[in-house]
């Protein structure tokens, strides 16, 4: 797989979102960055092995959406594949399993966004801690899965920002958020029948960041012009200064 | 362009030299950060130029080449660096300029402490299992049920650890727990990473909180199975 990365950058473009086409040319606008998964094993139930073992993320956002694009080989589709993102809401940092209480500091919660197969939505979610995890009243997330040649791509979509900041991620571009993401494979259990990846028993990822990127700033460039001004008139003032004093 | 200005540009070449590259080997030092080298070095212009008007004599000696060179008439070659300087000094000063007000494009530094103080009542416990051959083996026991997964051969390599950062310890590595006590093992395996202070970022750590699952004695005998394990021993009061 390509280098790790630390963060998801989405550039601005012009022009509709691909919000329902993993394949749209649009999305060549995105450096993908790749991100290692693990079982789920901070919490019961745990699992001890999992399908996916990488992510490939893209995104754009046009100014008021943002589109996201996970990729990730799965050798079988199931209806039961799903996959989520997972973000810290306002400023309390939150754990990033499912931001589960921590002894020393008050954590926030996350909001979660899921998409399942046989459903093929976007599900707006949020908890804080395992088993409180719950359906938001106001859904803002719409999600697209396509599946060819044993990979999963999958859109998820939300306007930057919404109404509910205490339940829903803000997205402000320029700005660096906490992200994670969860995979689940539905194949089921050849002898058993039940599925080997659900719920908790899943693939995640740890914190990373992601950025909405902000519309080019010059200021540096402007700042950089006047110092090299202000410099030229010093000189000038001083070599006129040393002309004027110099004997004859 | 006398003699007298040879020296000082001399001496100034000679204290960023021996700030560069001779205090980084001095042994127990570390290279300077240029900030450091730059404070410095203006203190030895500062110092030059105090010496160097101290009477008028050598006051005339010393601005009187820089004086030439900046405004003088007929002095050669040197012309060409006259305005290269002119040149240069402002581009510099741009430069400094737009490096020091651009916006980054990184993301926020984290400033992790990897080992953060235990709350109080974790210090000084001493491991009431007694350190048998019976007691290391059950330890490796649970070691392998419930730790391995992650720390893997206590290397920190385990089959679940490659999508986590932090990265699960690496018990074998001197820093880790051959540097720590067992009391701050029994803390960090029960309360596990969401027991972490705010500066050891416990939101990134996937370490389960133990006790909610494993009695203290399983723990403790986990602890003397690790450190027989990684060849470590605990770091004790001496």
């Amino acid at each position: 797989m390509a280098q790790e990365s630390v963060a998801v950058r989405a550039p601005m473009v012009k022009g509709a979102l691909p919000v329902d086409d993993p394949n749209a040319a649009v999305w060549s606008n995105a450096t993908p960055a790749t991100f290692p998964m693990s079982p789920q094993v901070h919490w019961p139930n745990r699992i001890q092995e999992v399908t996916v073992k990488d992510l490939s993320v893209r995104a754009l956002h046009d100014g008021t959406q943002v589109a996201v694009l996970l990729e990730y080989a799965d050798p079988t589709e199931d209806p039961d594949d799903a996959a989520a993102l997972e973000f810290m809401v306002g400023d309390k940092k939150a754990h990033f399993a499912h931001g589960q209480p921590m002894a020393q500091v008050e954590g926030g919660p996350v909001n979660i966004w899921y998409w399942k197969n046989k459903d093929n939505k976007g599900v707006d979610m949020n908890a804080k801690g395992f088993g409180t995890l719950k359906v938001q009243t106001h859904q803002d997330v719409k999600a697209k899965g396509a599946y060819a040649n044993g990979t999963w791509k999958v859109v998820f979509s939300r306007p930057l920002a919404t109404e509910h900041a205490d339940e829903d991620t803000q997205i402000t571009p320029g700005g660096f958020i906490n992200i994670a993401f969860a995979v689940w494979d539905g194949k089921k259990d050849a002898t058993s029948g039940d599925l080997r990846e659900k719920g908790s028993q899943k693939a995640v990822s740890s914190w990373w960041y992601f950025r909405a990127e902000a519309p080019p700033d010059y200021s540096g460039y402007y700042y950089a012009a006047i110092a090299v001004a202000v410099a030229f008139g010093f000189q000038f003032v001083l070599i006129r200064k040393l002309k004027k004093g110099q004997p004859a | 362009m006398g003699g007298s200005l040879l020296k000082p540009v001399i001496l100034i070449g000679i204290v960023y030299a021996i700030l560069k590259f001779v205090v980084p080997n001095i042994p127990g030092s570390a290279p300077l950060p240029s900030s450091l080298i730059f404070l410095y070095l203006m203190l030895t212009t500062t110092g030059i130029v105090i010496f160097a008007t101290l009477s008028g004599e050598s006051k005339d000696a010393f601005w009187g080449p820089i004086q030439r060179f900046l405004t003088g008439e007929n002095i050669g070659g040197l012309q060409a660096l006259r305005y290269a300087v002119l040149i240069l000094f402002p581009l510099l000063v741009g430069w400094q300029t737009y490096g020091n007000t651009a916006t980054s494009d990184a993301p926020p530094a984290e400033n992790r402490t990897i080992h953060p103080a235990p709350p109080g009542e974790y210090t000084g416990l001493s491991n009431p299992v007694a350190k048998t051959p019976e007691s290391i083996m059950q330890g490796k026991g649970f070691y392998a049920a419930f730790c391995s997964p992650c720390h893997g051969n206590f290397d920190g390599k385990g089959p679940a650890a490659r999508g986590f950062s932090p990265p699960p310890a690496n018990f074998s590595d001197p820093t880790t727990i051959a540097m720590l006590q067992e009391s701050y093992l029994f803390w960090r395996i029960k309360k596990g990473g969401v027991g972490l202070p705010i500066e050891g970022m416990p939101w990134k750590s996937a370490m389960p909180r133990w006790e909610v699952e494993l009695p203290d004695e399983w723990i403790w005998k986990i602890i003397l199975g690790e450190y027989d394990g990684a060849h470590q021993s605990p770091r004790t009061w001496e």
